[in-house]
């Protein structure tokens, strides 16, 4: 395994490096200034000759587009937007209704909603959510074509929703201060380590934080999770309103590490390439929870079919490029891999007995933040 | 004979009126049926009510909403004499500056002064070569208090300034010519007229400092919106229970209000003037006051937004700003004034012009959706719409309309207070000497009271635009797929970080406001001066 691996990854470091150096050069979607106005698949590869084409299945080998369909999209405009152009550019006989919302907030329209929702399809920012709505019974199953595009690990195991795209739970980390072996492989040695007093940083009101606390609270008990909340608090965290603030805050060193997504030390590093920034990662337990996020078909879809071909979309080879390369996020077919300085998803130490659709239980995790004081 | 026609008529329209208003209070109360139909299906959680992190909310708002309308007062009410009974120069250009925080979003205001005020903020930065080297928080009350307030005490100024304006000054003159020094005539003859008005401005800022979302939930501050607002997303059941405690809450605020406003003194010559009183050595320290306050409310958010600007940082194609942001912002806001501005005339009549139960019952529904969050009345409608709209709710075609229903839901007190106070202030006796003159009880109506009332009932409606405009979490509800307005544009852009691209809309949006107040303020303001 390993030998496959390591080559894969010298690969892709190669194709990482130009990838990353092409996209600051044309696309400059996250730095100041630029604004490409519509995605084209194939940019990743512009700067290694012309004969590149996206990993994966490409949209022409799947059925053709058409008619009306209604996007519930908890994933923001800017981020999706220019996907949905994109595909009406190839379909013009499609047109998508986007609706952008929190996703759970979308989740609990849906349900209020009832049998009469315009819903074809929920795209969200989280399993957590895709879990909820398949729980409320909300969902209609999607066809095995769909969901074998996907690897098994990033889609439901009752085929009620697929992930679309991966975000991986890193520490990024001042170089400056620290080197790759300061920061600890296990989640609860943060608090311990004297080194982090007053050094690091955290987003306790954003999404991908409280399902991160959600995971630690089901993979280690609601006790332990609050002995490592009030350690942090102990140890003096600072607090930032979301995960960019405190990739950043890291870079300019306000702070030496912190907990974000993968991607937004990315999206630093795009426009700040020189920035004393790295990822690091810990191991088997909450602090690398690899989340997805994903979609599923409504099942008051007003042809199911047309919703789940979509969804399958989504799992294109120019799709998956999408979120590599306008995104940062993990590719979820497993013809794809990550551009950055980041390693493939193999080599990645989630913890391995969460199921991602556990993470809708937030309600606790909320609970739990407001008892030890943390206002979210 | 002829006298006992009149009576009939009177008789048989009071009856009449009482019904139309009746119904329109309830249509406007039905939202809370569905509060209370959730709250009777979750009563297994009703032991959430008592739990030590609800009561705490609970004292967190009561706070929030007495801190907010103090302070309110304490700066509205001078401000607005100020500006009518004294020689204080630019009283227009005052009045207006005064005014104009009004179109300020407080969640915008809140936003920027936690980018001003904030641990490594601008402020501190600029001040930094002064010697400032930090600023107290500004999370928790402290900061919740002082951005709400500078952004709600010109309901109270704009109250209170329309109830000067009207002042019977025969009675301060009268008061002058028996010695009765500036105070006393105050307390004595000014005060207990302009009552109801300061009543029914704080009770506006009451109500919006307790259905506030963005701003406790920026500031920090742990009270009934922003628990509601986290605990619908996990626990629709707790967010129903703290929605209908906080109508509860609302309807003790209501009651309270009720008791301080008494009777208000009626004058058979409204608005008569008197002469101005002399500031004297006082005129600087008045006009600091009525600079400084504006200063802070408007030149912080107007710098960050400036700043978010010029650093435009990243930008996308997919949040470029579409000019019809602004049709769909004001063309929504234009139906909620007008609907709401019709439907507050004949609750404010009966309220101003009935004694009893009835009537005092049913201006006070009017406030109850006031206090049923934006969120919760979005959640609601769309229930509502989604069972009983059928395929027009699938095309979405009834959106719109339950939108402006939403809306109405929500501020029509703002109409009713401003206009109910109109009509307190003229006398029915005008009406009724009319009547006696032969003209039929509508047109005596439409010929004497209406244009002594209109600035009232105008100014009702402006309030209602400009609130519509401003509304944020009903709008993201209930607006049809790809229908955008300044704010929805404005929060998607600033959600996602696009500071630069949120700073066009809301720069936007304060423009637009600000037009439509100097509108406000024009139409008012014929006697200004």
């Amino acid at each position: 395994m390993s030998d496959n691996g390591h080559r894969r990854r010298r690969v892709l470091q190669a194709v990482g490096a130009v990838g990353t150096a092409g996209l600051a050069g044309c696309l400059d979607v996250f730095g100041g200034g630029g604004d490409n106005q519509t995605f084209q698949p194939g940019q990743i590869g512009s700067g290694r000759g012309g004969d590149y084409v996206p990993a994966g299945t490409p949209m022409e080998a799947m059925p053709d587009l058409s008619g009306t369909i209604d996007v519930y999209s908890g994933r923001g405009q800017a981020l999706v937007g220019r996907l949905f152009d994109y595909l009406h550019e190839q379909y013009p006989d499609l047109t998508i209704n986007p609706r952008y919302e929190d996703s759970i907030t979308l989740v609990n329209k849906i349900r209020e909603e009832g049998s009469n929702s315009p819903a074809d399809v929920f795209y969200s920012v989280n399993a957590g959510s895709l879990g909820a709505l398949a729980e409320a019974g909300r969902t209609a199953t999607l066809p095995d074509d769909v969901l074998g595009l996907a690897k098994e690990e990033f889609r439901d195991p009752e085929g009620e929703w697929t992930g679309t795209s991966g975000r991986a739970r890193t520490i990024p980390y001042n170089t400056d201060t620290f080197g790759e072996g300061d920061i600890p492989d296990d989640i609860f040695a943060f608090p311990e380590a004297s080194r982090f007093d007053d050094a690091m940083g955290w987003a306790p009101s954003y999404g991908s934080f409280q399902a991160f606390v959600t995971a630690m609270r089901v993979l280690n008990g609601r006790e332990k999770t609050k002995q490592w909340l009030q350690g942090m608090l102990d140890s003096g965290v600072q607090e930032y309103a979301d995960e960019f603030a405190i990739a950043q805050a890291v870079a300019d060193g306000e702070i030496q590490a912190g907990f974000a997504n993968h991607y937004y030390i990315q999206r630093v590093l795009d426009a700040r390439p020189d920035a004393p920034l790295a990822t690091a990662f810990t191991t088997n337990d909450a602090g690398a929870v690899f989340n997805v996020a994903g979609a599923a078909v409504v099942d008051t879809a007003n042809d199911t079919d047309m919703a789940a071909n979509f969804v399958r979309h989504l799992l294109s080879a120019e799709a998956q490029e999408y979120f590599i390369t306008q995104t940062y996020e993990y590719p979820v077919i497993p013809e794809a891999q990550p551009i950055g300085d980041l390693p493939p998803v193999e080599e990645l130490s989630p913890p391995p007995e969460l199921d991602l659709s556990q993470l809708a239980d937030y309600g606790p995790t909320i609970e739990l933040l407001r008892e030890v004081g943390i206002t979210v | 004979m002829a006298t006992n026609t009149v009576e009939e008529r009177v008789g048989g329209r009071s009856v009449g009126l009482t019904l139309v208003a009746g119904a329109i209070a309830a249509v406007v109360l039905s939202p809370l049926v569905w509060l209370l139909a959730g709250a009777f299906e979750a009563r297994d959680s009703l032991s959430l009510l008592v739990a030590d992190t609800t009561v705490e909310v609970f004292v967190n708002s009561v706070a929030l909403a007495a801190g907010v309308t103090g302070a309110s007062i304490v700066i509205g009410v001078p401000l607005a004499f100020l500006t009518v009974r004294t020689d204080l120069p630019a009283k227009r250009l005052f009045t207006v500056l005064l005014a104009m925080p009004l179109v300020v979003p407080s969640y915008i205001g809140a936003f920027a002064f936690v980018s001003a005020f904030g641990p490594r903020g601008r402020l501190q930065g600029i001040l930094a070569p002064l010697g400032v080297e930090s600023l107290p928080s500004i999370y928790g009350f402290g900061g919740t208090v002082l951005v709400l307030t500078l952004y709600t005490y010109p309901y109270v100024f704009i109250t209170t300034r329309a109830a000067l304006k009207t002042v019977d000054t025969s009675l301060i003159d009268a008061a002058r010519t028996l010695q009765h020094d500036g105070w006393e005539t105050f307390r004595r003859v000014t005060f207990p007229q302009i009552r109801p008005a300061i009543g029914a401005g704080s009770l506006l800022v009451a109500l919006y400092a307790l259905s506030d979302f963005g701003t406790p939930q920026i500031m920090r501050y742990d009270v009934f919106t922003r628990v509601i607002f986290s605990a619908q997303k996990y626990d629709l059941d707790l967010a129903v229970l703290l929605s209908l405690q906080l109508v509860v809450v609302t309807l003790v605020i209501l009651a309270i209000e009720s008791r301080v406003r008494g009777g208000g003194v009626q004058s058979d010559h409204p608005g008569r003037r008197a002469s101005s009183l002399r500031l004297g050595r006082l005129k600087v320290p008045a006009v600091l006051a009525c600079l400084a306050v504006p200063t802070l409310a408007l030149a912080v958010p107007l710098g960050i937004l400036g700043l978010w600007l010029v650093n435009t940082g990243r930008t996308t194609s997919s949040l470029a700003f579409q000019p019809e942001y602004v049709l769909n912002s004001v063309g929504l806001s234009f139906a909620a004034a007008l609907v709401a501005a019709v439907c507050a005339l004949p609750i404010a009549l009966v309220a101003a012009r009935q004694r009893g139960l009835v009537p005092a019952a049913l201006e006070r529904s009017a406030y109850v959706g006031y206090a049923i969050p934006g969120l919760v009345i979005g959640l609601a409608l769309v229930f509502f719409g989604a069972h009983y709209g059928g395929e027009f709710y699938r095309q979405g075609v009834i959106l719109l309309p339950l939108l402006v229903f939403a809306y109405v839901v929500r501020f029509l007190p703002q109409a009713v207070g401003s206009t109910r106070t109109s009509f307190e202030q003229v006398s029915s006796t005008l009406e009724e000497a009319a009547r006696t003159l032969g003209e039929p009880p509508s047109r005596a109506f439409r010929r004497v009271t209406l244009p002594l009332v209109a600035p009232g009932v105008l100014g009702g409606a402006a309030l209602v635009f400009l609130t519509t405009m401003k509304e944020l979490p009903a709008t993201l509800l209930l607006r049809p797929a790809g229908f955008d307005t300044l704010v929805t544009h404005l929060w998607s852009a600033e959600q996602q970080g696009y500071y630069g691209q949120a700073a066009i809309p809301a720069l936007v949006l304060l423009l637009v406001s600000a037009l439509s107040l100097l509108v406000m303020v024009r139409l008012e303001g014929y006697d200004v001066e």
